[in-house]
């Protein structure tokens, strides 16, 4: 059996709440991409706009976000992501 | 600190608990505990920490019970609406536990006041719904090297994480800083009611925790709650060494109020209702692009006729749209404006940093347009 080529590795995305105005209401997603990266390429576009709202034009992650892959960290776009990854968008919340 | 009989009566279920006990009910006891905010986070939390017997508890507060918070914020009922926060927060945690001391703080914590609001208190729980306020609240904790319990909520989402000095990461080390408008707040985006209840209950549960010394607490962890998937994460973060206020070299030492947006003054000419008014009906004078920043829901359910709608979260990315509709139209000024005025401020902080110019501002927002101007229009 073939390994499966990384740019087509479909993993799966939580999405934060004040994100799901792009993904139709939608919590889980699935994405492609090998990396964070490809991921948030793969997302913005099927969902344009949502990229924007995670990373500057900086290609910086934005300050009130952070990214995981399943609970570990990620504090960069290179992050590699694998198929049984979760991606978790996680967005500061202001609610009270 | 010893117990009286009633107080053993009272609060026998936790005497019966090895965890607790004596000691632990008398620690309780001993506790000063502050909360910030008597909203939706707050209600639950302070009721709950009432009635576990907290000896001291501190509630913070400037605004009024309106009747749209009756359906999350438990503290109060209908007999409330109007009155001060913090007072009716004073009186129905009196009412609940007699035995226990509560501070009604009805001020807006500043810069000026918060670190020594907070230097009276053992652990600071966060249910504020402002972002300034949390974060100035987080500052103050480091500074005055005060456990924190914050919380927040939005729609069916919550969050909880605890920062204990010393010990841990800080709310800064896991979200650096946010602007407001790019978050949005619950009247903007609306909330479950039993939403708080579930994280106000978990911020209660960490405070008990952290006075009486057991469990584990949510230290560099941070609990992710979605109540429509009905379902909880947990994440794993670190101490920032940049963190600017609990890294290695901190940039924040001292705590200043944050400002109500990145612009200065001049940059931006603030509207009253009656002024845009005038102005709207007077184009040869200043013919106005209105920008109406809310989300598209808000939008729908009624805006001022020829308005452009790019929610502020989309302002950023959407920016040319303004000069395009300003060529389109023959205006020379875009008006932002939204509910109340929040988002609106924060539009204009972006569209000045990305170019605008000549930008106008409606203060008090739309629901200030209905008050002075039209009482027929809606406001969502």
């Amino acid at each position: 059996m073939s390994e499966q080529p990384l740019s087509d590795v479909k993993c799966t995305v939580r999405v934060a709440s004040p994100l799901r105005s792009y993904t139709g209401g939608a919590s889980t997603v699935d994405a492609d991409g090998a990396t964070l990266s490809d991921v948030l390429a793969d997302l913005d576009r099927r969902f344009p706009g949502i990229r924007f709202r995670m990373i500057d034009e900086q290609d910086r992650i934005r300050r009130h976000i952070r990214l995981f892959v399943n609970t570990r960290e990620a504090n960069a776009l290179s992050e590699p992501v694998a198929v049984s990854d979760t991606v978790h968008l996680i967005c500061a919340l202001s609610g009270g | 600190m010893s117990l009286s009989r009633a107080e053993q009566a009272r609060y026998q279920r936790h005497l019966s608990l090895q965890e607790i006990g004596v000691a632990g009910q008398e620690k309780l006891k001993a506790a000063h505990v502050l909360v910030v905010g008597a909203g939706g986070l707050g209600s639950p939390a302070t009721l709950y920490l009432a009635a576990a017997g907290v000896g001291t508890l501190g509630v913070v507060d400037c605004d009024r019970v309106e009747v749209s918070n009756l359906q999350r914020q438990i503290l109060f009922d209908s007999a409330s609406v109007s009155r001060p926060k913090a007072e009716a927060a004073r009186a129905r945690l009196a009412a609940l536990n007699p035995e226990i001391h509560v501070v009604a703080h009805a001020v807006e914590l500043r810069a000026a006041n918060v670190r020594e609001i907070v230097r009276a208190y053992d652990v600071v729980l966060d249910g504020t719904d402002r972002l300034t306020t949390r974060y100035l609240v987080n500052d103050a904790c480091v500074l005055e090297r005060k456990p924190l319990v914050a919380a927040a909520i939005h729609r069916f989402e919550g969050q909880a994480m605890t920062y204990v000095p010393g010990r841990g990461p800080c709310y800064r080390c896991l979200f650096a800083d946010a602007i407001e408008g790019m978050v949005p707040n619950c009247a903007e985006a609306g909330v479950l009611g039993v939403l708080p209840g579930v994280m106000g209950a978990i911020q209660a549960t960490e405070a008990i925790k952290l006075i009486t010394g057991v469990g584990t607490p949510l230290i560099g962890r941070l609990l992710a709650y979605d109540a429509l998937d009905m379902r909880t994460d947990e994440f794993s973060f670190q101490r920032r060494t940049d963190c600017a206020v609990c890294g290695d070299r901190p940039t924040i030492t001292e705590l200043r109020d944050a400002a109500p947006a990145c612009m200065s003054a001049e940059e931006i000419r603030h509207l009253s209702p009656a002024g845009l008014r005038e102005l709207l009906g007077n184009p040869a004078r200043d013919s106005l692009l209105i920008v109406d920043v809310r989300e598209p829901h808000e939008f729908a359910f009624g805006h001022l006729p020829g308005s452009l709608n790019i929610p502020v979260g989309q302002i950023e990315h959407r920016l040319q749209e303004i000069p395009s509709a300003l060529a389109r139209t023959g205006a020379l000024t875009p008006v932002f404006l939204c509910r109340s005025g929040a988002r609106s401020m924060a539009a204009c902080a972006i569209a000045a940093r990305g170019g605008i110019r000549s930008i106008a501002h409606l203060d008090g927002g739309l629901l200030a347009w209905q008050a002075e101007c039209d009482e027929t229009f809606e406001v969502a």
